[in-house]
């Protein structure tokens, strides 16, 4: 399989400040993303990931380090014509309308009059905007902006497409809607990286994951590789019983109204509670096993960086 | 291990400094081309339509007296601008604005008076440029002293001249010269009372012998001139009586014209033609 | 072409802003309003408004140039709106060239419009159309290109203020540094002198495009004159523009 993109040792370091003192940013990265998957690009707010997203993409310039785009140097005019990107809240141009902004893009891109508007009637439909095809940009609410961008992304049928936060802002039916359409493209042989913090999501639909964490990527791999299946602890709701009977088998009780939630941390611990609450007639309303998830994973790993 | 990208860029790189020293040279020379065809460089004729007025003042952000030599330098430069025919039409616009920019520049008050004088030959604009400037600049002795000479030299107006001389012996500092020029220009415009007790003040309060000499031919130019008309006015009564001129100037007393008969200022008679009537000084006043 | 796209995105935005349309207002008042002038002065009544409607015309639409080109580049920047451009396979270069073009484009239009108002009321008075005229326009408008460039190429790196004062600054140096000639001339020869004239020349010379005398007072106008300052302008304008492609290339976009 070859690699869709290739970053080896990357450093950026930047000069803030009135007295200009040199930040790192980057601190060596090195990461591949195999064709055809979907990557996943983690880590906590100022941790580097748009500045790798903008590294790629020739916005910024590099200290230091090597990036491959299907093999081709990363500036090249064709391995631009390969990548698509949705910047993290985007903002177009205003005063256009749908059409007329996904026709500019397509002039960028020399592309003759028909196919273009061929291309902007398909990319309308595959992003859900054709009813809004006419209206201006700046009437455009957040979550019909990001999807415009991802059209714009799409536009020349990128074969690896960066997409910084594509969930970000948008309502659970927005989420999924991009989600499917990202599924989409890995289906049609794409490869897509995304930077998220919207770890379940990530978990939904992401192969692979790197978590960086102050300019470092402390993880990296697939999700199965790193999240175990042990099974953390087991959730139980149950009525009927008092919290004195169940002393010493469950920890972090709450209540609601009549229920007692606990999480249960040892199986044979279980089975001793089924036994009391069937005694005392009580009801299990669930028995809810909880593996490791990426977040606790994620923020596992940020934890002991700080540290 | 550096980015090969700087390699890469480093060719086009070389390629637009190369361009860009190119550019450079190119607009250069060029430059130097156009400054060796004669035109017109001095733009800014838009300056006519400034208004003047005392808010200028107040519109020129404090920087009013920057704007007055900013205007001013123009102006030297648009007036010597010969191929502009009407040029002199604002003349007087222009230099109001400096002065109202700028009351106590007093260059311009006496260059503006120049032009105004001898290339837009407007001498009254002249002396209206200086009486602002002294009222600007009580002070400055050098506004009525070059009124006068423009009054005398241009306008041959003796009597302006002659105030204008006074109002310059009047303020501090002038030079003596101006008393002498007042008094000039007090026996041209026939004042020759006035100028008489002018030049007798000059003699007495003479510093040294040259001033001394100077005072006192003109003292007897001034006794000349008084002495000579009495004389042809007894003339002229002679005649009328006689129907001839008198054979010699104490005829005149002898019939009763004259009470006596004067002498020069050296004491000396008047020469006498009895057949033009005309009494002519024995002497040129400079050659004694 | 890339260049053309980005050109003509660029001119149906500038187009829209409302500024320009203020400074348009502006612009055909004062040059109506010598009209006015006119009425009240002694003499040649055309002269009044031919020179104030040229002086309008270099003025504001170099006003308009410097507000539109310094917030062009600063406003993609700061919008970000520049990230999916420069992210397409599309050269720095020709990102700004676009620009640029579009810019121009739009300073033609107001331009014309301008020049329109103005050439109508300089006709209602004289009944005949001066050749002379449309050459001070054309001469403008390569100023204006060329404060343009000026101002884009401060907005590279700028903000729109900042941008604003040195496009101002280049703009009034561009018209007094005859009076740097006329200081030359006193200076004694010397090393100070040189430095002095070597200053004078690279210093922009915005009165070559300036015959507003020449035309206003009939004088004759040296073709050798409209020639050369047509190719000062032109690679004022490309090294400028030179300066403004090396800077811009070399940015980073945090």
């Amino acid at each position: 399989m070859a690699e869709a993109l290739k970053i080896e040792n990357l450093y950026k370091s930047f000069k803030t400040g009135f007295i200009p003192k040199r930040k790192e940013i980057l601190k060596g990265i090195s990461l591949s993303v195999e064709e055809g998957e979907i990557f996943g690009y983690l880590g906590p707010n100022g941790a580097g990931k748009t500045t790798t997203l903008k590294c790629i993409l020739g916005l910024i310039f590099p200290d230091e380090g090597k990036i491959e785009i299907f093999g081709l140097p990363y500036l090249s005019l064709k391995a631009k014509e390969k990548i698509g990107f949705l910047p993290e809240n985007p903002y177009f141009y205003e005063y256009l309308t749908a059409t007329e902004f996904l026709s500019f893009f397509g002039d960028v891109f020399l592309i003759k009059k028909k196919e273009k508007e061929e291309k902007i009637r398909e990319l309308l439909h595959l992003v859900g905007l054709e009813s809004w095809a006419n209206m201006a940009l700046r009437k455009f609410s957040r979550g019909m902006l990001q999807r415009i961008g991802l059209a714009q992304a799409l536009f020349n049928d990128p074969s690896l497409v960066l997409l910084d936060e594509p969930l970000g802002g948008l309502d659970p039916l927005g989420r999924k809607e991009i989600r499917d359409v990202i599924v989409r493209l890995k289906r049609e042989g794409k490869t897509v990286l995304l930077s998220s913090h919207i770890l379940q999501d990530i978990e939904m639909i992401c192969d692979r994951v790197a978590i960086l964490v102050d300019g470092r990527i402390i993880n990296q791999g697939s999700l199965h590789d790193l999240i175990s299946e042990k099974i953390l602890f087991t959730e139980m709701t149950i009525s009927g019983v008092d919290a004195k009977d169940l002393e010493g088998l469950g920890e972090h009780f709450s209540y609601h109204g009549e229920k007692i939630l606990l999480k249960v941390f040892e199986e044979e611990q279980i089975e001793k509670i089924l036994v009391i609450v069937q005694k005392k007639k009580g009801r299990i309303h669930s028995i809810i096993p909880r593996t490791e998830t990426l977040e606790d994973l994620f923020v596992g790993v940020v934890k002991q960086d700080e540290d | 291990m550096k980015i090969s990208f700087f390699k890469e860029k480093g060719l086009s790189s070389v390629f637009l400094i190369f361009f860009l020293i190119l550019t450079c040279g190119a607009y250069v020379g060029i430059q130097l081309k156009i400054e060796q065809i004669s035109h017109n460089k001095i733009p800014g004729s838009s300056i006519i339509y400034i208004p003047s007025g005392k808010y200028l003042k107040y519109a020129a952000f404090g920087y009013s007296s920057l704007l007055a030599d900013l205007i001013y330098l123009w102006a030297i430069q648009y007036y010597s601008e010969y191929t502009i025919d009407d040029r002199f039409d604002h003349l007087d616009h222009v230099f109001s604005i400096i002065f109202e920019l700028d009351p106590h520049y007093l260059d311009p008050y006496e260059i503006g008076a120049l032009i105004a004088a001898y290339e837009a030959q407007k001498p009254d604009l002249s002396l209206k440029i200086l009486d602002i400037g002294l009222e600007k600049n009580p002070e400055q002795w050098i506004f009525p002293f070059l009124a006068g000479h423009y009054a005398q030299m241009i306008k041959k107006d003796y009597k302006l001249a002659q105030e204008y001389y006074k109002k310059t012996m009047e303020i501090e500092d002038a030079p003596p010269l101006a008393k002498r020029l007042y008094a000039s220009a007090a026996f041209k415009s026939t004042e020759y009372k006035t100028s008489w007790q002018t030049w007798l003040e000059v003699y007495q309060t003479a510093e040294d012998e040259r001033i001394k000499k100077i005072a006192s031919n003109h003292l007897y130019q001034v006794k000349a001139s008084i002495d000579i008309r009495l004389i042809e006015e007894a003339i002229q009564k002679f005649k009328a009586r006689f129907s001839r001129n008198p054979m010699e100037l104490s005829q005149l007393v002898r019939a009763g014209f004259l009470k006596s008969l004067p002498k020069d200022f050296d004491d000396q008679d008047y020469l006498y033609d009895p057949r033009t009537g005309k009494v002519t000084p024995p002497i040129i006043p400079w050659k004694r | 072409m890339k260049i053309k796209a980005i050109a003509f995105n660029t001119f149906k935005e500038a187009i829209r802003d409302r500024i320009l349309y203020l400074l348009l207002f502006f612009a055909a008042t004062t040059i109506i309003f010598s009209r006015v002038l006119a009425l009240i002065t002694v003499g040649d009544r055309v002269k009044i408004i031919k020179d104030v409607g040229l002086a309008s015309l270099s003025l504001f639409g170099a006003i308009m140039a410097i507000v539109m080109g310094t917030g062009l580049v600063y406003k993609e920047i700061d919008k970000k709106t520049i990230y999916s451009i420069l992210s397409k396979p599309i050269h720095r270069y020709q990102f700004l060239l676009g620009k640029y073009l579009g810019l121009t484009l739009t300073l033609f239009i107001m331009l014309a419009l301008m020049s329109l108002i103005f050439l109508a009321l300089v006709f209602l008075h004289t009944y005949k159309i001066e050749w002379n005229l449309l050459l001070a326009i054309f001469l403008i408008f390569l100023e204006l290109s060329l404060i343009t460039s000026i101002a884009i190429l401060f907005s590279c790196f700028s903000t729109p203020i900042l941008s604003s004062i040195f496009s101002l600054s280049f703009y009034l140096i561009g018209h007094i540094s005859w009076g740097l000639e006329t200081l030359i001339q006193k200076i004694r020869p010397g090393f100070s002198k040189v430095l002095v004239q070597i200053v004078y020349i690279l210093l922009p010379n915005l009165e070559n495009f300036n015959i507003k005398t020449e035309v206003v007072h009939y004088l004759p106008i040296p073709s050798q004159l409209i020639f050369f300052s047509t190719l000062y302008g032109i690679f004022y304008t490309l090294f400028v523009l030179t300066i403004a492609v090396l800077i811009f290339r070399k940015r980073n976009f945090i």
